[in-house]
């Protein structure tokens, strides 16, 4: 590792300068250089930032240290028990069941927004796209710190109105709605930004594609699926891989709401809760590491068979 | 760039290879070398020593979150004008105690000093980072403390850690409340607890006698100190003993169980704004708190002055007197230290001169484990208006003496406690089999101390 | 690791405008002025539709702009969608900002700082190898974006626990280096350019430069970099806000709360006061600082919307 960092050529910190120096002989190797060159300062701190502690990690998940005993090699060990670790199956199974339930509701809410933004029939239309967009600006953190208050099951203003009215507001935190309860903060938080990312593909779409079809007597609606939605599928993609690496790496939310509801929301609760407790609570570093490469892997997973499916799709069509 | 990037590369391998080396002898104990629990005890450090020490330019960091222990602090900088302390907040309990080991962990970072709560010091001392503070004087200390605080933070002539204050359990009660229902006492034994428990019920169906929260394992802990259960010990090097079974924890056990099961307890989490709103809206009419607990209660629940009381805790047999702990820290120096005797020297004094440590109790409200100031009539004498005029320090303070002591703890308590709220926990929650949920945290905890290489008793 | 099959089908797809955009990259801007006449009549229906929604997004900060006018008793006491009685606001600011000595305007700055100086730094370094990656051929150069891409799916606990110990080596944690230096690395930010220089920077225009002989960091200075502007913005906010956000790396590399940033500092905070500490329940100070640490952003958002979007078109449409 620290052999390709250190040798990289000197001055990479000015890449730009270093394009000047001599007139060209052939037309590749000046090209050649100057692509190292703009490739390098990124590339370093990428070693630095995400390859070294990724290796580092990865060398880690094959020792285990115990509290009493001290290290020891395990190779593949702290894997197999991964394998059959029922906390962490869970927690995977659970972010799975989240990506089901959330994503779809976040992404059709999104392509519905951007959609409805796109037609042009709309009044107020800059606040509207503001204001679903705004959510996005706020920390996770503090969203959850907002919605753990607004969740409140006495005193929160949805019990209070639910009261006020004679009924009672659903526990929100209780076992059967946490997860639903999580879902929507993060859909909260991220349809405005799915919509900005689909709507900014529905506005680059030449308008010649679809005014003839309009001109042909075609409704919005029939302009919406034959047209606007297949040519933003790539976009669709997109959010939809993001979806996948934010579902499974769900951390914030629950973290934040255990204190509320530490009985429901457990220390396994996601994968990457899990993985941060072993390391800090547990004192198992090594088996942590582990516990997040196996989460990577699957992150991989799905998101490459998402990645097949819409190719095929797309082929297909 | 470059060089640096050179220069930062071999001195991270360095710092490795010292690590492992480190490592390797099994201890990373800096200049005091004696942290351990090695037999032979660590020699005594000379006056002459202390007072060099004490009057060169140092510089100490001390982790706490006692709120306003900066009052203490700066006292002890104008006692000491050679050392400088800096006081910072990490975060409070379980926070703490992750960013103290993640900071021992990377071998930089780590304060001098540490807030650290009875219940981790023997976490602590597994990994040799706490400072045996013996040889700087605090064995001296041990006649100025309950006998059961003083076998919290020692180990034979070994020191781990100067008290600061305890949590000794007593009972807090709405007494408006209570008479409302027709209950003329506070309850005197856990029978008539559930007795009044029943009967406060019926008359309030919005509200409870009190709450068991499903995620306070030292509140628990505390029933299972006064019910005179041993559940866990620690022999200070590799043998454990986890034992929830015995007629000690059934008693409480079953106790709650039947609480739960009738619906005469609540099952809030506690500390959540929630709960809070409970206390001051009357939702809970009593607390079984530790000696802190009055005065935070006084912070959160003002618009209820006056209608407290404070009485011990229900016994289990009429005519008996015996309480436990919940909570309370000491200050502990980090083995790591590079100024042992400045650091123990501002562990010691900042809990035990005078002045400070009587503002600790008087000003910060901490319920105060020294004797001399839990002696002190200026804290004795205190009339809470909160409680009606009642003197609650003076309470709590007998209370104290009925501590019953050796009540020991495993050396990964912050693992225990997490998984407390996930056994126990659900169980209370779920108002469901509190045996099983009790059961389920034992095989949980041997299993974990297995893996961790222990042997199990 | 295992990252080069997984980066696969999203390298392996040409970049190449393919997909949506026929014939030479249209940018967004001019994709606008064409669009504006389009669409029917605004339609009523459809208003109060989306207004409901919007209702939905804007609730809990109608919420949280209600709840910092309130006293801490208030706040239980009162209903927690409309005013109390008792206008707090000024007095919760002034809590807010005297606090432990003014801490929250010190995470206020930090916030700002590490936010500015991530984004900025990872904008530049993502337009330089995004540039190089689209328009100059070198040997190496798909391998190397494929490992790029693949560290999107590295999950977070994966790296923060281990860049945390080999920063304590080299004794990085606790000072703003341990925040600023992770987040320059924006794997994202490559792709992004990537996409967009591959649309925005014309090869001809490339060859006449050379043509002329002007050096490639010439080029790149003069030319490109003008072409890519709402690419790099785009990118910067990206990053900006991905650091103003948060929460995990500051965590656990900080402990002195002068470092704090706004998200770490509020947590804390709400932490502090759900414990208690003997000391007052601080919940209407956590609400107002929560309300208060919202609003850069939100400005942010606002006066560089233009930015924003146009740069997201270039990412969002081909792929």
């Amino acid at each position: 590792m620290s052999t390709s960092t250190t040798s990289a050529p000197p001055g990479a910190a000015r890449p730009p300068a270093a394009g000047r120096t001599g007139r060209r002989k052939s037309l590749q190797r000046p090209e050649k250089i100057a692509a190292y060159l703009f490739v390098t300062p990124f590339f370093l701190i990428f070693l630095a930032m995400i390859v070294t502690p990724l290796v580092y990690s990865g060398y880690l998940s094959f020792f285990r240290e115990q509290l009493i005993g001290g290290d020891a090699f395990v190779g593949f060990e702290n894997y197999a028990d991964a394998l059959q670790d029922s906390a962490f199956m869970s927690g995977v199974l659970r972010v799975l069941r989240f990506f089901l339930l959330q994503v779809p509701i976040m992404l059709a809410l999104s392509v519905l927004f951007a959609l409805v933004l796109d037609s042009g029939r709309l009044r107020l239309q800059r606040f509207v796209r503001l204001s679903i967009f705004v959510p996005y600006a706020v920390p996770s953190v503090i969203a959850a710190l907002m919605w753990g208050y607004l969740y409140g099951p006495d005193f929160g203003p949805f019990a209070q109105l639910a009261e006020a009215l004679g009924g009672s507001a659903p526990r929100f935190l209780s076992g059967q709605w946490a997860l639903a309860s999580i879902a929507n903060i993060v859909t909260w938080g991220f349809v405005g930004y799915n919509m900005i990312i689909l709507y900014a593909a529905l506005r680059s779409i030449p308008t010649e594609l679809y005014e003839a079809a309009r001109i042909d007597g075609a409704g919005e609606v029939r302009i919406a699926r034959s047209i606007k939605l297949p040519a933003i599928r790539p976009a669709l993609v997109l959010t939809l891989i993001f979806s996948v690496i934010g579902s499974f790496q769900l951390f914030n939310e629950p973290s934040l709401l255990q204190s509320l509801a530490p009985t429901v929301i457990t220390n396994a609760y996601t994968p990457n809760l899990y993985a941060y407790n072993l390391a800090f609570v547990n004192q198992e570093i090594n088996y942590a590491a582990a516990i997040a490469f196996l989460l990577g892997f699957v992150i991989m997973i799905v998101s490459y068979v998402v990645q097949l499916s819409s190719q095929r799709r797309e082929r297909r069509s | 760039m470059r060089t640096n990037q050179r220069r930062a590369a071999a001195f991270a391998s360095v710092v490795a290879a010292g690590s492992l080396v480190l490592a390797a002898c099994g201890g990373g104990g800096g200049d005091t070398g004696e942290g351990g629990d090695d037999a032979s005890p660590a020699e005594e450090v000379s006056q002459e020593e202390i007072d060099e020490a004490l009057s060169t330019p140092t510089q100490l960091l001390f982790w706490t979150w006692v709120p306003d222990i900066q009052n203490q602090v700066d006292l002890f900088m104008e006692e000491y004008p050679e050392i400088d302390v800096e006081v910072v907040n990490v975060g409070q309990g379980a926070d703490h105690y992750q960013k103290l080991r993640s900071a021992l962990e990377a071998g930089t970072g780590a304060p001098d000093v540490a807030q650290m709560e009875f219940q981790h010091i023997s976490s602590f001392r597994l990994g040799d980072n706490l400072m045996d503070l013996a040889p700087y004087g605090a064995g001296e200390l041990e006649g100025d403390y309950p006998e059961w605080v003083w076998s919290q933070v020692s180990d034979g002539e070994a020191v781990y850690g100067i008290p600061q204050d305890v949590g000794p359990m007593g009972n807090l009660y709405r007494e408006d409340l209570l008479t409302e229902a027709g209950i003329e006492e506070a309850p005197a034994t856990w029978e008539e607890f559930e007795a009044a428990a029943r009967t406060y019920r019926e008359a309030n169906p919005d509200s409870y006698l009190t709450n068991l929260p499903s995620n306070q394992a030292g509140q628990f802990m505390g029933f299972l100190w006064q019910a005179g259960a041993r559940p866990f010990s620690y022999d200070g090097a590799e043998t454990v003993s986890i034992n929830l079974e015995g007629p000690e924890v059934d008693k409480v056990v079953e106790y709650w169980s039947r609480m739960l099961a009738d619906d005469l307890v609540s099952t809030d989490v506690d500390f959540t704004d929630q709960w809070y709103q409970g206390l001051s809206a009357g939702k809970y009419a009593s607390w079984q708190t530790a000696a802190w607990g009055p005065v935070f209660l006084q912070g959160t629940a003002g618009n209820t002055s006056g209608l407290w009381r404070a009485a011990p805790l229900p016994q289990w047999e009429a005519g008996e007197n015996v309480s436990g702990n919940w909570g309370g820290s000491t200050d502990a120096v980090m083995s790591t230290t590079e100024n042992p005797i400045a650091a123990a020297e501002l562990a010691k004094w900042i809990n035990t001169a005078q002045e400070p440590a009587l503002r600790l109790a008087t000003e910060q409200f901490l319920f105060p484990a020294y004797t001399p100031v839990l002696e002190d009539p200026a804290f004795l004498e205190q009339e809470a208006e909160f409680y009606g005029g009642q003197k609650v320090n003076q309470l709590f303070s007998e209370i104290s003496e009925t501590v019953s002591t050796d009540f020991g703890w495993l050396p990964f308590m912050d693992y225990a406690y997490s998984s407390y709220t996930e056994t126990v926990g659900k169980a209370i929650e779920d108002r469901g089999d509190l045996a099983a949920g009790v059961q389920a945290w034992q095989e949980d905890l041997r299993s974990y101390a297995e893996d961790q290489g222990f042997t199990v008793e | 690791m295992t990252t080069p099959p997984t980066s696969q089908p999203l390298a392996a797809r040409p970049a190449a405008g393919s997909d949506v955009v026929a014939g030479p990259p249209v940018s967004p801007a001019t994709a606008r002025r064409k669009r504006r006449p389009v669409g029917g009549r605004p339609s009523t229906v459809l208003t109060i539709a989306m207004l409901a929604a919007t209702a939905y997004f804007l609730l809990p900060l109608v919420w949280v702009v209600v709840a910092s006018t309130k006293s801490n008793a208030d706040l239980f006491s009162s209903f927690g969608l409309w005013f109390a009685d008792d206008f707090n606001l000024l007095q919760n600011l002034q809590d807010v900002f005297s606090a432990q000595g003014g801490v929250f305007a010190k995470w206020l700055r930090n916030s700002i700082v590490y936010a500015v100086v991530s984004g900025v730094g990872a904008a530049i370094l993502a337009t330089m190898a995004g540039y190089a990656f689209a328009k100059l051929r070198f040997p190496g150069g798909n391998a190397l974006f494929s490992v790029i891409l693949g560290a999107i799916m590295v999950p977070m606990t994966a790296l923060a626990i281990p860049t945390y110990l080999l920063f304590a080596k080299v004794g990085l944690t606790d000072t703003p280096w341990a925040i600023i230096v992770p987040s320059l690395v924006s794997p994202f930010g490559v792709y992004l350019m990537r996409v967009y220089a591959d649309g925005a920077v014309d090869d001809s225009l490339l060859e006449a430069a050379r043509v002329d002989g002007a050096g490639e960091g010439r080029i790149f200075l003069r030319v490109v970099l003008r072409l890519l502007a709402p690419g790099f913005v785009t990118v910067l906010l990206f990053q900006l806000v991905a650091t103003w956000n948060n929460y995990f790396l500051p965590l656990i590399m900080l402990n002195t709360a002068d470092l704090y940033p706004l998200t770490v500092g509020l947590a804390q905070w709400q932490a502090t006061s759900a414990a208690g500490s003997g000391a007052q329940a601080l919940f209407s100070t956590v609400i107002t600082g929560s309300f208060v640490s919202i609003i850069p952003l939100v400005v942010a958002f606002l006066f560089l919307q233009k930015y924003w979007q146009s740069g997201l078109t270039a990412g969002g449409v081909k792929q």
